[in-house]
């Protein structure tokens, strides 16, 4: 379970005499196990942010995090350890073989090496990607690169995935095996949570989605249950309503949080 | 970020990170040939141009030509000479502009058109040396012309003095006599700098890709903050790429060497070889000083790469450094104080003294290796736990990202 609770984050300014840069102002957000969470929100709208410190890779100035109870601030190795972790960039090392990217962060994580090779016989079977695993990642396509950093996120078995924009710059068939083994991995109760700005990925996957607008969750629960929320026909129309209703609120915060009730 | 609970160190994990970090290194082929071509090239270029410069240094003096301008003008002067073992050659017209552009590197001797007229009236002459100073050979070929021509004045001195009854021996109260204490290796030294000079630049320059690509490159393909996100100690992480960097420099550092050693003996001119010194033993001093160096600067060019979001501007960054590694060693030559006990702690200048007193055949003393390379070695510390601090912030990390 990943608990998340009125996380703020600022950005010291860049030049002198400019403002400080808010990135996440209040995200707050529950994703359960065996379900799949998604963060939606527009460009900017701090889902990375959100992410980097469920990832402990940032710090939050207010606010709390928990992932399998974890406490990101206070117990950073224990969250890593139960962490699958996809990251915008897919970060591989493209002189090395598939095979050696995965290997690489088994090894890190102490992985024994039988271990090692059923898992990834298991990720490669699921991810259909036996193929790629003798090649050097040089010149792989996106929807490869994404396969290889998946079973990378993977390798360890953990009870809990964030993944940062899975389905940027795929292809359809890539796209749909990735939704396969979300799915598959969802069924065997892990703790999902994405960020996307895509609509239809949130309606083919998600059981629950976290709306962020301007760094602020700005509404939680099920497609239907938004949709229905904000009288909007469609998700999309959903999505519209309640992030930019928050835009128009936002002077007063305390009428946003009238208008978009939060779990 | 700091995390107060972020692991120590793990000689496992320092493991891991260093098979893979060499792994990636072994296949990097743009590293692995700016490495063997400067390994490989510099012994060979470096000695071909100084033998080249000895050479035609030795060779000028010892065929004992003087240039003079007008020789019918001064018959005495040249039968002088020509007594004296020197062959006189007649200048050309444009003896001026050749010397300007170092066509010609004698002086030319330029005796006035009254010069036999002057002579034979006991009154004296003037003679002109022209040469151009800013000729490097310049210097030496001239002294040994004046010298000749100061043996002209001697002996017509004498000559005369004999003539009016007067012992020669009241015009020399005290003789002159010379002993060059610089032995021969030390003169060769003096211009030798270059081939120490050259491999301290190669320990800075050797593995500045591999230092560069473990660094900013981990930012610039974006595996830095997945790398990050595993429960690993940001210590081991450092440590392990920074052994492959050092490894790396030392392989080129050695490869160098050996080029250097190898091109030695493959130099006919008998003058380089007895003017420097550079057997296996000295080989060994050089290995021996530049081992820590390569630490050094393996640590330092991966600390101002970490700087660097992108391979470009880490190479902007290092650059820097590269630079104040040249210049620093290129300051002792202007020293006027030899061997002060402060150059041997500072980098390059430490290394550049001892080098240069191991090829001018001095005695090295156990403080000569041993300060250089313990400053080396807490500096190459103090750089590592630097960057680890860094990889810990999450300003860095994600700076401008």
């Amino acid at each position: 379970m990943i608990e998340v609770e009125h996380l703020h984050k600022r950005f010291a300014p860049r030049a002198r005499g400019a403002a400080a840069v808010v990135a996440i102002d209040d995200v707050s957000l529950l994703a359960r196990d065996g379900r799949i969470t998604a963060l939606l929100g527009a460009n900017g709208a701090g889902k990375t942010t959100t992410l980097r410190i469920l990832a402990t890779l940032m710090t939050a100035d207010a606010g709390h995090a928990r992932i399998g109870g974890a406490d990101v601030v206070a117990q950073p190795l224990a969250v890593r350890a139960q962490l699958g972790v996809l990251s915008d960039a897919r970060g591989l090392y493209t002189r090395l073989t598939a095979r050696e990217n995965i290997a690489y962060y088994a090894q890190l994580r102490a992985i024994g090496a039988r271990e090692f090779a059923e898992r990834l016989q298991r990720l490669a079977d699921l991810l259909d990607m036996n193929a790629l695993l003798p090649r050097r990642v040089d010149g792989f396509s996106s929807g490869e690169r994404m396969k290889v950093a998946l079973a990378r996120a993977l390798i360890h078995d953990p009870s809990h995935l964030i993944l940062d924009e899975p389905t940027n710059g795929l292809d359809v068939m890539s796209t749909r095996a990735l939704r396969r083994l979300l799915l598959a991995l969802r069924d065997q109760g892990k703790c999902i949570v994405f960020s996307t700005h895509i609509m239809q990925e949130v309606e083919a996957l998600c059981d629950e989605i976290a709306v962020i607008a301007h760094g602020r969750t700005v509404a939680q629960g099920a497609a239907a249950a938004l949709r229905e929320q904000a009288g909007g026909a469609t998700l999309e129309e959903a999505f519209v309503k309640l992030a930019f209703a928050d835009c128009v609120a936002r002077p007063t915060p305390s009428s946003a949080a009238d208008t978009q009730p939060r779990r | 970020m700091h995390h107060s609970s972020d692991l120590r160190f793990s000689a496992r994990t320092t493991g891991v990170v260093l098979r893979k970090e060499a792994t990636d290194a072994l296949r990097d082929r743009r590293a692995w040939f700016v490495a063997l071509a400067i390994s490989l090239l510099s012994g060979p270029i470096v000695f071909l141009l100084t033998s080249n410069f000895i050479a035609g240094l030795e060779e000028q003096v010892a065929r004992r030509e003087v240039v003079m301008a007008h020789p019918e003008m001064a018959p005495t002067l040249v039968n002088f000479l020509q007594r004296a073992g020197a062959t006189v050659v007649p200048a050309t017209d444009d003896y001026q502009a050749a010397l300007r552009s170092g066509r010609m590197q004698n002086g030319v001797v330029v005796p006035p058109a009254d010069f036999e007229a002057r002579l034979a009236r006991g009154s004296t002459v003037t003679v002109d040396v022209v040469f151009d100073e800013s000729q490097d050979k310049a210097q030496a070929v001239v002294r040994s012309t004046v010298r000749m021509l100061e043996g002209f004045n001697r002996e017509l001195g004498v000559q005369r003095l004999i003539a009016r009854g007067v012992s020669p021996q009241l015009l020399a109260p005290i003789a002159i006599n010379d002993i060059n204490l610089a032995s021969a290796n030390a003169r060769g030294a003096r211009l030798l700098f270059i081939v120490p000079w050259a491999a301290l630049i190669v320990a800075v320059f050797g593995a500045l890709s591999v230092a560069i690509d473990v660094s900013a490159g981990e930012r610039e393909r974006g595996s830095l903050e997945p790398l990050l996100a595993n429960p690993v100690p940001t210590a081991s992480l450092v440590l392990g790429k920074w052994a492959v960097v050092f490894a790396f420099s030392l392989i080129i550092v050695v490869l160098t060497m050996v080029g250097f050693a190898i091109s030695m003996r493959f130099i006919s001119g008998e003058t380089l070889s007895a003017l420097m010194q550079l057997q296996w033993r000295e080989i060994t001093i050089f290995c021996a000083l530049l081992i820590p160096f390569a630490a050094l600067m393996a640590a330092v060019n991966m600390l101002a790469a970490t700087f660097g979001r992108t391979y470009k501007e880490a190479q902007t960054y290092v650059t820097y450094i590269a630079m104040a590694v040249q210049f620093a060693a290129l300051a002792p030559v202007f020293f006027t104080v030899r061997d002060a006990p402060w150059q041997l702690f500072v980098p390059s200048i430490g290394q550049l003294t001892v080098l240069m007193k191991a090829l001018r055949g001095e005695a090295i003393g156990a403080l000569d290796m041993l300060i250089p390379a313990a400053v080396c070695a807490a500096l190459a510390a103090a750089a590592l736990a630097a960057i680890a601090h860094m990889l810990r912030r999450e300003t860095v990390v994600f700076s401008r990202s």
